[in-house]
């Protein structure tokens, strides 16, 4: 075996969860190796929004993980160069009718730390003139922001290579070489490769590559689709949703769930998502959840309505059944870290995952409780 | 070629351009020898027609307000109001 | 009932063949006339002598519009469909409005558009595809230069060329990047068509009596807005018409599910039964969407897709023979791609050049079309890389040293949506109960 195929460690994903950990690992002094059975960014990251949100979480494990990782996201942004359409850009929760709720969920979030600004009818039109009449309150969340989450996975993972790291596409992990329930390695399409740590971030895959190394997590797949409108001068300003998104996010039912979030990107077009289904890896086109998420965004911004549908495309969001992220070391297998299930939110928690999860590798204290993240509820053991 | 009379008129970019029924708003212009439909998005270069049925959309203008209409597509009717 | 989305030769024929047995047909095209992309022409008012392909595309014009079992969908746009329960659901967008059309069986017609090939100052107004030209001219009597050079591959540029000139147009030149002495290796194409044979002879004549020259094997370096380069030498012009081939319009066929397969010269299109049946029973295609063989080919294809008849098939063997005899003999090798500059423009909604999806792949690690467009935007505008996808994916491919395989042609070739409908339609028709 020669040493080119031994690495400190090696990161199994390619998306922007892999990518932000491998650079957090190299940072750290190790070597690594980053192996994807596709392209870079060819997974969910690949299929989804770019939103680094705040807004949507309650006051909790979740939500401290995000704050950090927003913050991580404007460092990783001046360390790579802005590359990547990073942006504060700012959300606006609007309520249609009966504003408690969101008053209520705003507040508690302000204690958190959150930034949140209740907003009245008159500011609310300050900050989206093109919003329809009858909405008289809503929050401002200016901490909410937004990347190109492609171009980010694949800008980290240069800066990885240019600080001697190596990324290798087209290789697909089939196995892994375990010695008295410890990883040494793995077997791939092309060839074995050696590390005393291996970090699974594949993502809506990461069930089965615990399967692979005997062990087991439940995360399975979520649908959603995005809707692309013709590119246009800006009518949006910011992330504009409805106050029930949030609702729909934290919500475990099957069925389907619509939620709009309008969103102007740098390149002209709108993006209009997004709806949440559990129906398998099934691809299908929807249209009645087309149609859904179109009426709630023409009925939040009446000016869409002439706007042209180019395109729609979706995604499979890995979760977890408590929807929250498994970032930890598994409990059978010894080496084998975790970093998956980030669901809806995997971009924005990206970097501060990838930190956790590093400070757990090389043994250094954690700038949060990693507990509620830990495989462990998962595989019986205690946390 | 016997042409019928120009019967129609709109404006584009506030010139009153004559159409014959049945043209395109394209045609009509290029008929007018305007040859530029439009400025491109991200580095102002001009644009004409392409493709001429509908698949490139690079002749793209503003028509009565609505923004990306395929010119190569959408007959003239009178009155009508297209810009760049 | 049956629905056929197009209304070419191929969709023309179908509905027509369909009738004739005494079935309910519905006839979508976009566009506001018949006759799709070659079978334009003026309105009778401009009173035009009416070209040697009229008189059968004039039948089926007759046929059609006097039918009573024919109903004409026109300006009309199929933006999705499904096949739900042994049922078709079309969704087609008509002067802007949403409906439904559910048939039983579906005929896709949709045709081809002209493949064109990137060379610095293709982006120029003034370069133009020859189907632009041709149907500027033939669809609305506009001449939209006055000295023109064609260029490309294949005897489409032909009738274009000539079209042209004997519209009073100045024709500088024809650039023919291959040369047709190879049908001597495909002589069975022909002897199998002679009337193909008879075209030839024809065109071949009038480009003479026209004054065209015809130059083989070459092809253009680069368009300024004066002029092209050849050879290293400048031709003057005020027009060029480029065309290299077709690409077919399958969104539909993916969309519904359908088979699709990659023809020898990479061209991707629908893979058909003997009688044009799909992989999708109930779902048939006929014409340019099943490759590209011209006109008469297409005719027969969709009256046997129309009729399920037999009669037919041995004239569309003869014609297919042909069909693939074009493919041999004006092949379109990666040598286009040498004209390419760093700053060429590729995608030309986005304006993406070659060297951003050289850096996509060299320093961001694009293995693919799909990852070079999620880098650098390349077929992400308007027209969602109906122009630029299967040029993309050769670049990306060449650059790596590689092949494209059949499964990423086929990718290029698939889009979810074959039409954009806006989201005020979109969402109005959750209170239309389809
Ligand atoms: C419609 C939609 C909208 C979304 N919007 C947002 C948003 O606005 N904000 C946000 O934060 N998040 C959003 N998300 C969620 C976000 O996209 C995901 O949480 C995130 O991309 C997950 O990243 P990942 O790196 O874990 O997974 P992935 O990007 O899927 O990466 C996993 C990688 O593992 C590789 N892999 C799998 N198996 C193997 C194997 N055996 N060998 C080698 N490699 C393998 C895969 O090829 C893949 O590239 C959205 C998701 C969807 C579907
Ligand atoms: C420049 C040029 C020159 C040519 N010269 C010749 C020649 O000399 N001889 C010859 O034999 N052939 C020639 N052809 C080829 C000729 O165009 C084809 O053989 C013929 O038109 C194919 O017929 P079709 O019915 O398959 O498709 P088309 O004629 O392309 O018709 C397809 C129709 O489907 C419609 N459509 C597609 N998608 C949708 C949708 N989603 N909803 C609604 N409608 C839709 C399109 O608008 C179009 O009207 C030429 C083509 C071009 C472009």
């Amino acid at each position: 075996m020669t040493s080119q195929n031994n690495f400190d460690a090696i990161v199994i994903g390619a998306g922007i969860v892999g990518a932000t950990t491998s650079l957090a690992l190299t940072k750290a002094g190790l070597r690594v190796l980053v192996l994807d059975r596709g392209p870079v960014a060819g997974g969910t990251t690949g299929a989804g929004e770019g939103n680094i949100l705040v807004s949507d979480k309650e006051p909790g494990p979740e939500l401290e993980l995000a704050l950090m990782s927003r913050d991580l996201w404007f460092e990783l942004g001046d360390d790579v160069g802005d590359s990547f359409e990073l942006e504060a850009k700012g959300g606006v929760v609007v309520s249609r009718g009966d504003d408690t709720a969101l008053r209520d969920f705003a507040k508690r979030q302000q204690s958190a730390g959150v930034n949140a600004q209740l907003v009245d009818g008159n500011e609310l039109r300050k900050l989206e003139p093109h919003l329809a009449p009858g909405m008289n309150s809503g929050a401002f969340y200016p901490q909410d922001s937004q990347c190109q989450p492609m171009l980010a996975a694949a800008q980290i993972l240069k800066r990885v290579r240019e600080r001697g790291g190596i990324v290798k596409t087209g290789t697909m992990v089939t196995k892994f070489v375990i010695v008295s329930n410890r990883v040494k390695g793995v077997e791939t399409s092309e060839g074995i490769f050696n590390a005393p740590t291996i970090v699974n971030a594949a993502g809506t895959w990461a069930g089965e590559i615990s399967k692979l190394a005997g062990s087991f997590l439940p995360i399975a797949p979520r649908k959603g689709f995005i809707l692309v409108t013709a590119p246009m001068p800006q009518i949006i300003n910011h992330k504009v949703y409805d106050s029930d998104y949030v609702a729909n996010v934290a919500s475990g039912e099957a069925d389907l769930q619509t939620s709009t979030v309008v969103e102007g990107t740098r390149s002209g077009t709108i993006l209009i998502g997004a709806s949440r289904e559990r129906v398998g890896f099934d691809g299908s086109m929807n249209i009645d959840v087309l149609r859904r998420l179109a009426a709630q965004a023409t009925s939040l911004f009446p000016i869409l309505r002439d706007v042209q549908l180019l395109r729609a495309y979706r995604g499979f969001r890995p979760y977890a059944p408590d929807h929250l992220p498994v970032i930890g070391e598994d409990s059978l297998i010894a080496g084998l870290w975790h970093s998956a299930g980030h669901e809806g939110a995997g971009i924005g928690l990206a970097p501060g995952s990838a930190r956790l999860l590093t400070e757990q590798i090389t043994g250094r204290s954690s700038f949060m409780d990693a507990s509620p993240f830990s495989p462990r509820r998962f595989q019986g053991g205690s946390a | 070629m016997k042409r019928p009379e120009k019967s129609l008129a709109f404006t584009f970019n506030g010139v009153r351009i004559e159409a014959i029924e049945g043209q395109t708003i394209a045609a009509a212009l290029l008929a007018s020898e305007i040859n530029v439909l439009r400025k491109t998005r991200l580095k102002n270069e001009p644009r004409s027609i392409f493709c001429g049925i509908g698949i490139c959309w690079d002749c793209v203008v503003t028509v009565n307000g609505v923004t990306n209409q395929r010119s190569c597509l959408i007959e003239v009717v009178e009155g009508m109001v297209v810009s760049s | 009932m049956i629905a056929i989305v197009g209304a070419g030769p191929a969709g023309l024929s179908a509905a027509v063949a369909a009738a004739k047995l005494g079935q309910q047909v519905i006839l979508i095209d976009s566009s506001p006339r018949l006759g799709g992309q070659y079978w334009r022409h003026l309105p009778s008012n401009w009173g035009v002598g009416r070209p040697p392909y009229f008189a059968k595309a004039q039948e089926l014009f007759d046929e059609v519009l006097s039918n009573p079992l024919i109903t004409r969908f026109s300006n009309a746009h199929v933006w999705q469909a499904e096949k739900k329960a042994e049922q078709f659901n079309l969704y087609v967008v008509r002067n802007g409005v949403e409906e439904i059309v559910k048939a039983e069986k579906v005929i896709l017609a949709t045709g081809a558009y002209d493949r064109a090939l990137p060379f610095p100052g293709w982006d120029l107004p003034g370069v133009m595809t020859a189907g632009a030209a041709q149907s500027m001219l033939k669809s609305h009597g506009v001449l939209v230069g006055k000295k023109f050079v064609i260029a490309g591959t294949g005897p489409f540029l032909l009738p274009v060329a000539t079209g042209l000139a004997a519209a009073g147009a100045e024709v500088v030149g024809l650039y023919e990047a291959n040369n047709p002495l190879r049908w001597i290796l495909n002589l069975h194409g022909l002897i199998l068509n002679p009337s193909k044979i008879r075209e030839g002879i024809y065109f071949l004549k009038k480009l003479r009596s026209l004054g065209i020259k015809v130059h083989y094997g070459k092809e253009i370096q680069s368009a300024v807005s004066d002029g092209v380069l050849v050879d290293g030498k400048k031709i003057e012009c005020d027009t060029v018409a480029i065309g290299s081939g077709f690409v077919p319009e399958l969104s539909l066929a993916g969309i519904l599910g359908a088979k699709l397969k990659v023809g020898a010269d990479g061209t991707v299109v629908v893979d058909v039964d003997q009688n044009q049946q799909t992989s999708i029973p109930g779902l048939y295609a006929a014409g340019e969407s099943t490759g590209i063989g011209g006109s008469s080919l297409a005719v027969l294809e969709g009256e046997i897709a129309g009729s399920t008849r037999k009669g037919k098939r041995l004239a569309r063997w003869r014609a297919q023979v042909f069909a693939t005899g074009l493919q041999r003999v004006y092949p379109v090798s990666n040598k286009w791609q040498s004209a390419l500059t760093p700053q060429t423009i590729l995608c030309r909604c986005e304006e993406v050049s070659l060297a951003d999806i050289h850096g996509a792949i060299d320093e961001l690690g694009a293995q693919d079309g799909r990852s070079a467009k999620l880098f650098t935007r390349a077929g992400m505008g308007l027209c969602q890389g109906r122009v630029c996808g299967r040029n993309v994916s050769e670049i990306v491919a060449c650059h790596l040293s590689r092949d494209l395989t059949a499964e990423e042609r086929i990718n290029t070739a698939q889009r979810p949506l074959a039409a954009p409908i806006s989201l005020g339609e979109l969402g109005d028709g959750l209170e239309k109960n389809f």
